[in-house]
């Protein structure tokens, strides 16, 4: 167990460097002198000279990496070029709202994916089944932005009952929770399908196992058999593929905070590349990899967790 | 038997997607195109979903000739125009016809697409199929595709077009990177079993080259399963496309795009919802077409499921 843990961990290193010197590379390519930016358009040539000895810039590249690698540590990621404010100050405004909203949307599509899934494999071939799978198809094909610009038409024009634009206060408030309603069935929406997809395929190759065979020889109602015999050992791939399904979420995220103007990290990325704000877009970008490697790191450990066949290997 | 069996099982390690878990059951399995077209006709669904696919890339491809107007002629006096006043579909923010920009946004976006696909598979195909065939190139290979893999392509989307500026460049060039691992996974798993057959060691034995022994005995068996690959991410692609150009890191204005085209109509939403709706109906229905497709071509190469 620890031993596939540290294993993973020592993969994980060298992808994480990978991505910091992309990002160090990335303002390496820009035309403009951070130390020139840094001191302004009026400062004299020794001012400028003294703030490129204090940056290190004109150190060899590696030691300019080495020394980007110090600030990162340390939480320093630059200052954003538009309005001033550091990097990693508007990252951490960010990123709690994204995760409200990922949260929001999770609690209620998975279970529902989970439960539309199950019902699906166990009346395999019925119209039910059918009819599940089609909306599962429909709701992977539908862009997400067609689904909340149409709830933003419903909810906030024609039927205008919830509030569609920015996030309206903290989730354990009664504004905050109509605020992220919207948002919520939104990004969720799109999350339901694959879901369902995941657990109707392990369902049924769990139905048709053996314990699952000798579970109704002892004579045991259909409920057990399903919920006790079946899901509990269907839903351990099921965990592990939304977990890798979490970049999928992402890019849903982006979208949707994008069209009701939540304040997440995705928006934030986005308005950073739209303006050329190269330091807040690099820091974006960066904190969304870093995330990326240790969801994915921590998806592995935890099905090294769940199925003790994996760990050997 | 047993390599279909050791298939599956990958399909369930973490690192493998849904699209690989459904395109390795349907790997290298030789099918009669009749018994495919058959299965595929036999069902209503999967006709229609041919029909639309067909459909969409007449449309597009013919789109400077069925265009009724020029899809950058502005008309201020006639804007916002809702269906059925001016033109079949109306008019959007700038005048200008809706059909016209929907078939010339459908161009770029199929385009956009294709061209994605296309290099994402080359590469990938590359990649794959040198895996496959020298064992010792594997590890460093798909290693490198697992860490590709694990990196959502909104990512590549958003760093790209960091790097470039936005455009439909970045676009594709991020897309073409996130299809490759997902290829290489698919043409690895089904070259794998195909390398496992007696005609492969009789085509050894002959001594013929390695580039000839996989472009003419491996390849063509495994273009089942790259079908089935390409048609689903396909779909995927586009709508992945359509969603960079909706945040503005696609097409730029004045070209048409479909994804751009419903992120222009946000500021109308309420008073001329058509201009959003529209261009999203059309993406919604090219893509659920793709998925609807692919998935019933699985299905007719699916050894398990065919009679």
């Amino acid at each position: 167990m620890l031993k596939h843990t540290l294993q993973r961990l020592l993969l994980v290193l060298p992808v994480m460097l990978g991505v910091l010197l992309i990002g160090f590379l990335l303002m390496q390519v820009v035309p403009t002198d951070p130390a020139q930016v840094r001191a302004g358009p009026t400062a004299t040539q020794d001012v400028v000279e003294a703030i490129r000895q204090e940056l290190g810039l004109n150190q060899p590249l590696w030691k300019q990496f080495a020394i980007y690698i110090g600030r990162l540590a340390q939480g320093d990621l630059g200052v954003s070029i538009i309005n001033n404010v550091p990097v990693t100050q508007e990252l951490g405004n960010t990123i709690g709202p994204t995760l409200e909203l990922m949260f929001a949307s999770l609690i209620w599509a998975i279970p529902l994916g989970m439960a539309l899934g199950t019902v699906g494999a166990y009346y395999r071939g019925s119209l039910i089944d059918r009819a599940i799978m089609a909306f599962s198809v429909a709701g992977v094909s539908l862009p997400v932005f067609f689904l909340g610009l149409g709830l933003i038409w419903l909810f906030g024009f024609y039927y205008p009952i919830l509030p569609f634009t920015g996030r309206t206060g903290p989730l354990w408030t009664w504004e905050g929770i109509q605020g992220v309603i919207l948002p919520a069935i939104t990004l969720g929406g799109v999350f339901v399908g694959p879901v369902a997809r995941m657990t109707r395929t392990s369902v049924l190759d769990e139905l048709g196992a053996d314990h699952v065979r000798t579970a109704r020889a002892k004579g045991l109602g259909e409920s057990t058999v399903v919920l006790r015999h079946t899901l509990r050992n269907a839903l351990v791939p099921v965990v592990t593929l939304i977990g890798l399904q979490i970049g999928f979420l992402l890019g849903g995220a982006v979208v949707t905070e994008t069209v009701f103007s939540w304040p997440g990290i995705g928006r934030l990325a986005v308005g950073a590349i739209l303006s050329s704000d190269l330091p807040m877009a690099q820091g974006t970008i960066i904190m969304l990899s870093l995330g990326f490697i240790l969801v994915n790191l921590a998806v592995d450990v935890l099905y090294a967790v769940l199925d003790p066949r994996v760990r050997g290997t | 038997m047993s390599s279909s069996v050791k298939l599956e099982r990958n399909a369930l390690q973490p690192g493998a997607k849904t699209v690989e878990a459904a395109v390795s059951v349907a790997a290298a399995t030789p099918v009669r195109r009749k018994t495919v077209l058959r299965m595929l006709t036999s069902d209503i669904g999967s006709c229609i979903a041919l029909a639309l696919v067909v459909l969409a890339i007449l449309g597009a491809v013919l789109a400077p000739w069925l265009a009724p107007t020029d899809p950058f002629g502005n008309d201020l006096a006639n804007t916002l125009k809702p269906p059925g006043e001016m033109g079949l579909l109306g008019t959007d923010g700038q005048g200008r016809d809706m059909i016209t920009r929907l078939l010339y946004g459908l161009r770029t976006t199929l385009l956009m697409g294709s061209a994605s696909v296309a290099f994402g598979c080359a590469i990938g195909g590359i990649i794959g199929f040198a895996a496959a065939y020298y064992p010792k190139l594997s590890g460093v290979l798909m290693r490198f595709m697992d860490v590709l893999l694990s990196f959502p392509a909104i990512l590549f989307g958003l760093a790209i077009a960091a790097i470039f500026g936005p455009g439909l460049l970045a676009v594709i060039i991020a897309l073409s990177i996130a299809t490759v691992p997902l290829m290489a996974r698919v043409v690895r798993g089904s070259a794998l079993v195909v390398l496992q057959q007696g005609y492969i060691e009789a085509a050894r034995s002959l001594g013929l080259s390695d580039l000839r022994i996989i472009l003419r005995y491996v390849l063509p068996n495994c273009l089942s399963a790259i079908f089935v690959f390409v048609t689903l991410r396909f779909g995927q692609v586009i709508l992945l496309g359509a969603a960079l150009s909706f945040l503005g890191l696609g097409a730029q204005p004045p070209t048409a795009e479909l994804g751009a085209m419903a992120a222009d109509g946000r500021n109308f939403l309420f008073f001329a919802p058509h201009v959003s709706v529209l261009p999203s109906l059309v993406i919604f229905a090219v893509v659920l077409a793709f998925n609807v497709l692919g998935d019933s071509l699985r299905d007719a190469l699916d050894p398990k499921l065919r009679k």
